[in-house]
């Protein structure tokens, strides 16, 4: 019977997540581009032969992870701090709840489009600012150790309302007596926070990374926009490259064995972030104990 | 008395029924097109009198795209992918034409066309609309890089390299401006069009007719060298690499510049009331070595017809109307959009009115198309990662040359473009 319950949720999900990745898989051993007359040919893996050999691949692999890896931990930092503020209860916390929710509703293009005016020099504020205090402008957009900072920065701007929102979610689920009940045993607020908060926030947290984490990992718009994946590719982010075979340089056979191989190494990122988690989870358990 | 009505009402309904079955049998033809957003405003007049004109045979439908130009690409190809695209009509920039020709997309032109309209056109219009021998786009708006030059700082413009940048050290020496040249920078397609125009005036290739790549030459390692040294020497300021057409243009308006390279949509932009350098600019090719040509990039865009629909002649129909002689003049005369006849670029009185027109033929005159292969995006991203590192990451710009020429000879290789 609860075979029966489950059956709709998984054909739903084999039809969209199942039949994509097949396709994928299908096309990414085949060449398929307009150089084949847009018609697919099999070509015996050549295809994932190209990806492993791939230095740009391994190169937008190591930019991709430390963008996602960066704005993700600032953003739960803030996220975690944000939350405990706006679950406090203290007068006009309903607007400030509202406005802070903001940036994240905002279409990514039009705050990417912003973020570049804001780095922008030499027209920027943030330029007009370094001259003002008298510190020498640096090309924040186009110097390659610094630019893929400003992407991250402005991702954290834009998505930390978003953690802040599921962790809110979370605080507000842990029960007023816990805390009471720690109060009168003679704990400390910060105690507290690290025994009680923490803890029964891990789930929201694993839900938080994860979703953001996926997301990171296939970011697109911000960085299209606001870089194009410069300067000297130091931005470029897997779902970058793979739009760009596709869109641009109509070799779709290898857009999707870079959809998949990225794909896995989400994969990869996912458990491993979830095993951290859990683990952290197991070693409060064992220090209770 | 009754039946009177009766008959006056069935009599009303009949009349009804059939202007609406008539409306209906000889409703008009829609001839809808795809359009960067600009161009969809300028050429609003006239499709408007267009459809007015027509009213009862062909109706042109006007689809905004995006504003940047591969976006529009993207939404083409997106609707192009899935098969039967609602698009009878394109613009197209100049770049997509192989790749969409080889792909199936677009359909030959070359039944339409009348001999003697193909040779109306001047020799730089007719660059950059053929793939494999078969013409697939007409031209709407030619478009080339130009240099843009200070009339008031300096008697003539700089000729050759080392020309710009003396005349540029010597008035940021004497502070008439904060910087000497500005350009296109940033990583994107503007750099390529940008590392062209340098490298065919230190006597360089890209690709050379037979398909050769001579991109690692030391022909391109002077040119590349040169653009750094625009920076390292201050003649560019360091956010340069940055720059696409707008930060240019707007440092440029602003007066602190004396040099920019831009397309031909600047001039427009200069002579408006905001800019501080109204009437003192002058416009002229870029710099080459002495002994080579001087060239501009050729942008330029057009309409093709797509494979897919149903309305071919109708369509061309639509792309001689819009890009007639008297279209030319009026997008001219409005928007500033280069125009593609030789007829209007001798005509005594536009000339009169808008001197710039003879800086525009001399431009089309010399404009050099970018390698016409299906290839092309790849090879052009090639080598604009290739020269932003050169510019922002300070690497060897020889190690860095030839590396985009190993790629480049990979990439063509693979696909069988080359033996």
């Amino acid at each position: 019977m609860i075979l029966l319950l489950l059956l709709p949720a998984t054909v739903l999900i084999a039809l969209i997540f199942g039949i994509p990745l097949i396709r994928y898989a299908w096309i990414s051993t085949h060449a398929f581009s307009v150089i084949t007359g847009l018609e697919l040919v099999p070509n015996q893996g050549a295809n994932w032969l190209r990806l492993i050999n791939d230095q740009r691949f391994w190169q937008d692999t190591f930019q991709t992870v430390r963008f996602a890896s960066l704005s993700v931990s600032i953003e739960l930092l803030l996220a975690i701090c944000i939350a405990l503020i706006l679950d406090q209860k203290w007068r006009g916390r309903g607007i400030t709840r509202a406005i802070s929710l903001l940036p994240w509703a905002l279409p990514t293009t039009i705050m990417a489009l912003g973020w570049r005016w804001i780095f922008n020099t030499p027209f920027g504020p943030i330029d007009q600012i370094f001259n003002i205090v008298g510190i020498e402008s640096i090309n924040i957009l186009s110097n390659p150790n610094i630019t893929w900072i400003a992407t991250v920065i402005a991702d954290v701007w834009k998505t930390t309302p978003f953690i802040a929102l599921i962790l809110l979610a979370g605080l507000q689920s842990i029960p007023n007596d816990l805390y009471e009940a720690f109060r009168l045993e003679g704990g400390k607020p910060i105690q507290a926070f690290f025994k009680i908060t923490l803890p029964l926030l891990r789930p929201y947290i694993l839900l938080a990374v994860l979703f953001r984490l996926a997301q990171a990992f296939g970011v697109f718009d911000l960085i299209q926009v606001m870089t194009g994946g410069g300067p000297a590719s130091s931005t470029e982010s897997l779902a970058l490259y793979a739009y760009l075979n596709a869109m641009r340089f109509l070799d779709f056979g290898y857009s999707a064995t870079l959809m998949l191989g990225s794909f896995f190494l989400l994969v990869i990122a996912c458990i491993l972030s979830w095993i951290i988690i859990s683990r952290f989870q197991y070693q409060l358990n064992e220090e209770k104990t | 008395m009754k039946l009177k009505y009766l008959y006056l009402i069935l009599l009303l309904v009949a009349s009804l029924f059939f202007t609406i079955s008539w409306a209906y049998s000889t409703q008009p033809k829609v001839i809808n097109i795809l359009m960067p957003a600009p161009f969809a405003d300028s050429t609003s007049d006239l499709i408007k009198r267009y459809n007015d004109e027509h009213r009862q045979n062909i109706q042109i439908k006007v689809t905004r795209g995006p504003r940047e130009t591969e976006a529009v690409s993207d939404l083409a190809i997106s609707s192009l992918l899935l098969g039967r695209s609602s698009f009878d009509l394109i613009l197209m920039d100049v770049t997509w034409l192989p790749k969409y020709a080889a792909a199936g997309w677009i359909a030959p032109l070359d039944s339409f066309i009348e001999k003697a309209d193909w040779e109306s056109l001047a020799l730089g219009a007719r660059i950059g609309n053929s793939y494999k021998g078969k013409i697939y786009r007409w031209p709407l708006a030619a478009d080339m890089g130009l240099l843009y030059w200070r009339k008031d700082l300096m008697k003539n413009p700089p000729r050759t390299p080392e020309e710009l940048i003396d005349i540029s050290l010597k008035l940021q020496n004497e502070g008439k401006v904060n910087y000497g040249y500005v350009w296109q920078g940033r990583q994107y397609e503007g750099l390529s069009c940008v590392f062209l125009e340098i490298l065919n005036g230190f006597g360089g290739k890209w690709i050379n007719n037979s398909g050769d790549v001579s991109i690692g030459s030391n022909q391109s390692k002077e040119a590349a060298k040169w653009l750094r040294d625009l920076i390292d020497t201050g003649v560019s300021p360091n956010a340069v690499t940055n720059f696409s057409e707008n930060e240019s243009l707007q440092i440029f308006s602003s007066g602190q510049a004396a040099l920019m390279r831009n397309w031909p949509y600047a001039w427009a932009e200069l002579q408006k009331p905001s800019s501080v350098v109204k009437n003192k600019v002058g416009v002229t090719t870029m710099v080459a070595k002495k002994g080579y040509e001087t060239t501009s990039t050729l942008g330029s865009w057009g309409l093709s017809i797509l494979s897919t629909s149903d309305k071919k002649e109708e369509s061309y129909n639509v792309i001689s109307y819009l890009t007639s002689e008297d279209a030319q003049k009026e997008l001219f005369e409005k928007n500033g959009y280069t125009p593609t006849s030789t007829s209007i670029f001798k005509n005594e009185k536009l000339i009169k009115d808008f001197p710039i027109l003879n800086a525009l033929g001399n431009a089309l005159e010399v404009a050099k198309p970018r390698p016409q292969t299906p290839l092309y995006a790849q090879l052009s991203d090639v080598l604009q990662r290739e020269l932003s590192s050169i510019l922002t990451e300070n690497k060897n710009i020889n190690d860095s040359m030839n590396k985009a020429k190993e790629k480049t000879s990979q990439i063509l290789l693979a696909s069988g473009e080359i033996e």
